[in-house]
C-alpha cells in the first residue's frame, strides 16, 4: 500500500545514498564504500560511538534495577500504592522530553553538578526505567507466586528464591526491557544534547549537528549503520519477546535442586 | 524497601527538577546584569501572551494539531484495513509498520531533507510525472515539518486504532446491516463510535509528544520555523532567560495535563455506554 512505501522510502534513500560516490545528495555517481571508510576512520565518530555505548549500557543497567525492584514491590503493594507507581511511570513517558530534559538541566545547574555522561545517564534512566517497569510488570502479572512459594516452603531463603526462581522466570522480560532501554538510549537526541554540556558527544548529537549545519555524505553512511543497529536491536527484542515470554514450568529436577 | 530506587530516582531526577522549573517560572532574569531575582511574579506568564513568541507558539500548536489530524486521517483506514485481515497477515502488516519505527528516529527525519530538497527526489519525481515545474521549496517550511511529524508518528497512531478496531465484535456492524442500514451508515453509527476510545488514545499518544517536538522542527525547519519545543529550548540555551523559558515549559505541561484529563473523562464516559 501507498502508506508502506511512504514509510520505507526515506530509509531506502539514506541507505542508497550512503553508497553514492557523488557527494551531492541528489545525483547518483556510482557505488562506493568511501563514506563508510572515512566515517570509521574519523576519531570523532569513534569517540562518539564509544560514548553512546557507554551511556546506553549504564542507563540500561540502572533502569533495569529500578524496574525490577518496582515490579516486585508492586506485586504485594496495596491498590492505591500501585496506582501511585503507575502514575509516576506514565508521567515519565508522557511528559515531552524537552521539558524533562530542561528541568534536569536546571537541577544540575542549581546544584552545581557537572553536565556530562552521568547527567545524560540520569536523564535517560528517567524514561528508560519507566518503559522497563511496564514490561517487567506485565511479565510479573503472568507469573503465579506459586513457584516462589514452593521454593520458600522447601526451605530456601528469600534471596535464594529470588536468584533461582524469580530471576530466571523474569529473564525474557528483563532481556526485552534491556534491549529496549539500550536502543532508546542509543537513539536519544534531546536529553543527550541538553545534558552533555559539550563534554559527552554521542552519535545522535553528532548526527544532529551534521544534519543541521554541515551535511556531509558520511552522514548517510553513519546513518545507515545506526539504522541497522537499532533495527537489529528491536528485531531481537521482538524475537526474544515472542520466544521467551511463554512461561516455562520448572522441571522436577530444578525444583528438587532448591 | 523495594520501591526505594524507583521512588528516589523519580523524586530526585524527575519531580524535583520539575518543581525547580515551576519555581524558576516565577522568578525574573535581569536582561542587563543577568542576575536572577527570586520574586513571586507572574510576569513571565503575562509575557508569553505579550511576546513575539505568541505567534510562533500558536502556529506550532496548530501545526501539531494538523499533524495529529493527518495521522488520524491516514492512520484510520490503515488500521481498519489491517483489522479486517487474517490473523497472520495482521501480524505481518503490523510488523511492517513497526520496522521503520525501529530505525533511528533521527536518521529517518534527516532522510526527508534528502527527499524534500529542491534538487531532491520528490522534486525530480514530480517533474517526471509532469506535476511540478519550478522549485518545490518545501524544505525548511512548516509543510516540511508537518510531513516529518506525520511520518514519525503515524505508526503510533495506527496501533491504538488497530487495537480498538480489532476489539469490536464484527457481529455488531453486521447486525446493523441486517437491520437495513447501508454499509457506510453501519460504519458511521456503529463501528466509528465503538472505536472512539482508540481514536482518543491515538490522538493523545501522537498529539502530546508532537506538541513538544524538538528534533523534527530543528532539522526540517532549518531554524526558520520554530515550534514550541524549540522556543523553550532556545530560551534556555541561547537567550539565557531561564525564568521565561520555565514559564513556557510549565504552560506546556499545564496544557497537556488539561488535555489528558479531558481525554480520560471522555474515554470513561464512552466506555460507560459500551
Amino acid at each position: 500500500m501507498v502508506v508502506l512505501v511512504f514509510l520505507y522510502a526515506p530509509i531506502a534513500v539514506v541507505v542508497a545514498n550512503s553508497f553514492n560516490s557523488d557527494a551531492s545528495l541528489t545525483s547518483w555517481g556510482g557505488m562506493t564504500l568511501d563514506w563508510y571508510k572515512s566515517a570509521i576512520e574519523s576519531e570523532r565518530v569513534r569517540t562518539a560511538a564509544a560514548t553512546s555505548l557507554e551511556i546506553a549500557a549504564l542507563s540500561t543497567l540502572i533502569s533495569l534495577a529500578i524496574a525490577v525492584t518496582a515490579g516486585l514491590w508492586s506485586r504485594t503493594a496495596s491498590r492505591r500504592k500501585r496506582q501511585l507507581l503507575d502514575a509516576g511511570t506514565y508521567m515519565r513517558i508522557i511528559l515531552p522530553e524537552v521539558v524533562a530534559a530542561l528541568a534536569l538541566f536546571l537541577l544540575f545547574r542549581r546544584i552545581g553538578l557537572e553536565l556530562g555522561v552521568w547527567a545524560v545517564v540520569a536523564g535517560h534512566v528517567v524514561f528508560n526505567s519507566a518503559y522497563a517497569t511496564i514490561i517487567i510488570q506485565a511479565r510479573l502479572q503472568t507469573l503465579p507466586l506459586v513457584y516462589e512459594e514452593a521454593a520458600a516452603d522447601l526451605g530456601a531463603r528469600p534471596r535464594r528464591v529470588f536468584r533461582r526462581v524469580t530471576l530466571p522466570l523474569l529473564a525474557p522480560a528483563v532481556a526485552v526491557a534491556a534491549l529496549l532501554a539500550f536502543t532508546f538510549s542509543l537513539d536519544d537526541v534531546i536529553t543527550s544534547l541538553f545534558l552533555s554540556g559539550g563534554n559527552a558527544e554521542t552519535i545522535p548529537i553528532l548526527l544532529f549537528g551534521m544534519a543541521r549545519f554541515h551535511i556531509t555524505p558520511e552522514l548517510n553512511a553513519i546513518g545507515a549503520v545506526v539504522m541497522m543497529v537499532t533495527t537489529l536491536s528491536f528485531a531481537l527484542t521482538v524475537v526474544l519477546g515472542t520466544l521467551g515470554l511463554r512461561t516455562r514450568a520448572p522441571t522436577p529436577a530444578e525444583k528438587a535442586e532448591l | 524497601m523495594l520501591i526505594g530506587p524507583t521512588a528516589a530516582w523519580t523524586l530526585l531526577f524527575f519531580l524535583v527538577p520539575l518543581g525547580i522549573m515551576v519555581v524558576y517560572s516565577f522568578g525574573q532574569r535581569d536582561v542587563v546584569t543577568f542576575k536572577l531575582y527570586w520574586g513571586w511574579t507572574v510576569q513571565n506568564y503575562v509575557d508569553i501572551v505579550d511576546s513575539l513568541y505568541l505567534n510562533s507558539i500558536v502556529r506550532s500548536l496548530l501545526l501539531s494539531l494538523t499533524a495529529t489530524g493527518l495521522c488520524l486521517v491516514i492512520g484510520f483506514p490503515v488500521a481498519y484495513y489491517i483489522s479486517r485481515q487474517s490473523r497472520r497477515r495482521q501480524n505481518l502488516l503490523l510488523l511492517a509498520i513497526m520496522v521503520p519505527f525501529w530505525t533511528s528516529f533521527l536518521v529517518r527525519t534527516y532522510a526527508w531533507v534528502n527527499l524534500l530538497a529542491n534538487q531532491g527526489l520528490l522534486q525530480r519525481l514530480g517533474e517526471k510525472l509532469g506535476v511540478v515545474s519550478g522549485a518545490l521549496d518545501i524544505l525548511y517550511t512548516p509543510t516540511a515539518i508537518g510531513i516529518g511529524l506525520v511520518y514519525s508518528y503515524l505508526p503510533l497512531m495506527v496501533f491504538p486504532l488497530y487495537v480498538a478496531l480489532e476489539r469490536i465484535d464484527p457481529a455488531l456492524p453486521e447486525a446493523a446491516r441486517d437491520l437495513g442500514a447501508r454499509r457506510h451508515r453501519a460504519f458511521l453509527r456503529v463501528t466509528l463510535p465503538l472505536a472512539m476510545p482508540g481514536v482518543i488514545a491515538g490522538c493523545i499518544i501522537v498529539g502530546i509528544p508532537a506538541t513538544g517536538e524538538y528534533v523534527v522542527p530543528a532539522i526540517l525547519g532549518g531554524g526558520k520555523t520554530l515550534m514550541y519545543g524549540n522556543v523553550v529550548a532556545s530560551q534556555f540555551f541561547e537567550v539565557g532567560n531561564y525564568p521565561f523559558g520555565a514559564a513556557l515549559a510549565v504552560s506546556l505541561m499545564t496544557l497537556m495535563t488539561v488535555v489528558l484529563l479531558l481525554s480520560r473523562r471522555s474515554t470513561a464516559r464512552l466506555e460507560e455506554v459500551v
